[in-house]
């Protein structure tokens, strides 16, 4: 689950991390009293979980009132990829000397956490890490240790920070690993992280990825409200129906139900070998009759789709279930698509026996190439019956 | 022989009376499975299945040997019950549970690595030696007895796998699915140096998946080891857009790293062939063996 920045700088200001004053505002009439509470200059925020929020014009600095009703009309019209702007973060301007960067991000060659911290901050990091690596000074983090500060300021001097910067820069390290296991992050960056005029040292951004197992137990993450706005609105019926289902492309014709996700993915790039694109993916997970039925009316109502491929196995899923799932909805709704299903596993007799009732092929030892073969085959012969109709 | 597990191993199931553990246990018992104990806090002395219930796995080591532990218990009770088996030295331990929180999979992996331990997953359908031992959900009638060993991210892709070869009479010497989440103790470069070693195994299937390091490592391996036998692999998810999950949470790709081109092209590079999909991959090993 990722976090505004307004929320991470909550958690930031818990464990003792200073940043700057600010008030989240959600809407234009809002903007001007919290900037007079917080005072001029200020700087105004969109609130957005994607990054490059800057390049795309989602910051702007204002000396007055006159300067900040400019924007924030525009700003709270603005549409950031599939998001569009409903939030404001109004803070206060720092007079900043330099910009670091100090971050946790999960390292995927050691798949485990990596303590990064570089003078060169206020740009992706990707890209120093790339251009300049020698800039980015690492720790690879083992959980069942304790880092002490000497360790901490040392990683500090190795980036090129010196005196009291290098001692404040430590602290805040250990603080930002205080954040990162406390609340179960799978990154936790902060970037820029300012040293001001006057030598203090401020998180003038957050950016925190919780991991999503872990939100049961963290209360405080629980809590947060999450606007309407974000995702596919088929992706969010899928999420309530318990699947993961991700929409792919507009143009697809290919709908998928998969139990697993390994599955899943070899299933999509078999409808693209087979000349069919997919229009999502979808990850049945553990397979009642309810949530087969669901993922199969979510897949049905997704544009475009002219044949949906089934692929599940009864390992911990159970065939017998997955094919009471499909056939209530395809009793309830006649779909005009074609569907094809390939199971096999435990109970996949009575699987198969529900699908011939409804001339649902099905592939019973076959491989998934020779499903969607069959699923796209059938696709070409309604369509010529539909020509032959016509003539 | 097998690698991990095979038809002499003693194991134990850490959470034998709870819902998936009912489920599990008869089937594990119908394969053959020298089972010795369950384990169920609270529920010491209760029988399930005629196999004797302990509250601790501490217990059961005290009397009796044992091979291998197959935790089922739902997500928050995970880390305990790891180290719990990690403290009893239990030299395998197989994680089946999904969406155990990445810390508690972080905290367990480094005290595996310190003991020396092979913890398989989390999220995992767990490790099958065809034949003689079956430590998995797996469905057993999929598995057959034979030279290809098999190692997958995917559950159901290993299921996919092994029920293809053995339609083909193809059997497996020991089928091993190494989990999908991010955080994983035992990776494709661990299982391939075990497969290395067994007379069992002619040649290894890999299957892996966008997301992560573990295909790139271990490509490097096979590569500066000279590695003695054949190994042939697909990569589940080139077709996957970048920066979506797509149900694992470790099957995510960020920027350019863990793309289907960058694992190919170092497997390519050490001489692994490269399926494009699960059709060829099949057909790569029917003209091996």
């Amino acid at each position: 689950m990722n976090l505004y920045e307004h929320e991470g700088k909550v958690l930031f200001a818990k464990i003792g991390i200073p940043v700057p004053r600010g008030i989240v505002v959600t809407s234009p009439e809002a903007v001007d009293e919290a900037a007079i509470e917080i005072g001029f200059p200020v700087v105004a925020k969109c609130q957005v979980l994607r990054g490059g929020r800057g390049k795309a014009g989602g910051i702007k600095f204002a000396a007055n009132k006159t300067e900040l009703d400019l924007f924030t009309a525009k700003l709270f019209g603005l549409s950031l990829g599939d998001e569009r702007v409903q939030q404001l973060l109004i803070e206060e301007r720092l007079s900043i000397d330099r910009e670091l960067y100090a971050g946790i991000t999960f390292d995927p060659k050691s798949a485990l956490p990596v303590l990064m911290i570089s003078v060169q901050g206020g740009v992706e990091i990707e890209l120093v890490a790339a251009e300049n690596p020698l800039a980015l000074a690492k720790q690879i983090l083992d959980p069942v240790q304790t880092y002490r500060p000497h360790q901490l300021m040392a990683l500090a001097k190795q980036a090129g920070l010196t005196g009291p910067v290098m001692i404040k820069v430590a602290k805040v390290l250990e603080q930002l690993m205080a954040c990162y296991f406390t609340y179960e992050a799978v990154t936790a960056e902060i970037n820029p992280l300012v040293v001001l005029e006057n030598g203090d040292i401020y998180a003038v951004d957050a950016k925190i990825e919780i991991d999503d197992s872990a939100v049961y137990r963290q209360q405080e993450i629980k809590a947060l409200k999450r606007p309407d706005h974000v995702g596919h609105p088929l992706e969010r019926e899928a999420q309530v129906a318990g699947v993961s289902y991700v929409r792919l492309n507009e143009t697809g014709n290919i709908g998928l139900i998969c139990g697993g996700a390994g599955l899943g993915m070899a299933t999509m790039d078999a409808v693209y070998h087979h000349g069919g694109i997919p229009a999502n993916f979808l990850d049945l997970g553990h397979a009642t009759p309810a949530k087969t039925a669901a993922a199969l009316e979510i897949v049905l109502k997704t544009p475009g789709v002219e044949g949906v491929f089934v692929n599940a196995y009864g390992g911990m899923n159970n065939c017998g279930e997955i094919g009471e799932g499909i056939s209530k909805v395809v009793d309830a709704l006649r779909p005009r698509q074609a569907i094809v299903v390939k199971m096999r596993g435990h109970s996949q007799e009575k699987g198969w026996a529900m699908m011939a009732e409804r001339n649902i092929p099905v592939i019973k030892y076959g491989t998934t190439g020779e499903g969607i073969h069959l699923l796209m085959q059938e696709l070409k012969d309604s369509m010529e019956a539909v020509r032959g109709n016509s003539n | 022989m097998a690698i991990l597990i095979d038809q002499d191993s003693q194991i134990i199931l850490q959470g034998a009376t709870g819902r998936q553990g009912r489920y599990h246990l008869p089937k594990l018992l119908d394969y053959g499975v020298r089972v010795v104990g369950g384990v169920s806090p609270g529920k010491g002395g209760q029988n399930v299945d005629d196999i004797p219930v302990y509250d601790t796995v501490a217990e059961v080591v005290t009397t009796k040997h044992v091979d291998a532990t197959m935790i089922m218990i739902p997500p928050a009770g995970v880390l305990n019950a790891a180290v719990e088996a990690i403290d009893s030295r239990i030299p395998l331990i197989v994680i089946i549970t999904e969406h155990v929180p990445l810390h508690d999979a972080l905290v367990i992996r480094s005290l595996a690595e310190k003991a020396g331990l092979y913890v398989i997953g989390p999220n995992t359908v767990g490790v099958t030696s065809p034949g003689k031992c079956k430590l998995s959900v797996s469905p057993a009638s999929i598995f057959s007895q034979g030279p290809v060993g098999v190692i997958s991210r995917s559950g159901t892709l290993t299921h996919e796998l092994a029920s293809s070869l053995s339609y083909h009479d193809i059997g497996q010497s020991t089928c091993v699915c190494i989990g999908g989440d991010m955080s994983k103790t035992t990776n494709f470069i661990d299982v391939l140096k075990l497969f290395r070693d067994d007379q069992d195994t002619d040649i290894v299937v890999m299957i892996g998946e966008i997301g992560g390091a573990g295909e790139e490592i271990a490509a490097r391996y096979i590569k500066e080891s000279k590695y003695p036998k054949t190994v042939v692999a697909y990569i589940a998810g080139a077709t996957a857009p970048s920066g979506k999950k797509m149900g694992h949470a470790g099957a995510i790709i960020k920027d350019d790293f863990g793309t289907a081109d960058s694992k190919i092209s170092h497997l390519k590079s050490a001489g692994v062939e490269v399926a494009r999909g699960l059709d060829e991959l099949l057909e790569f090993v029917k003209h091996r063996v």
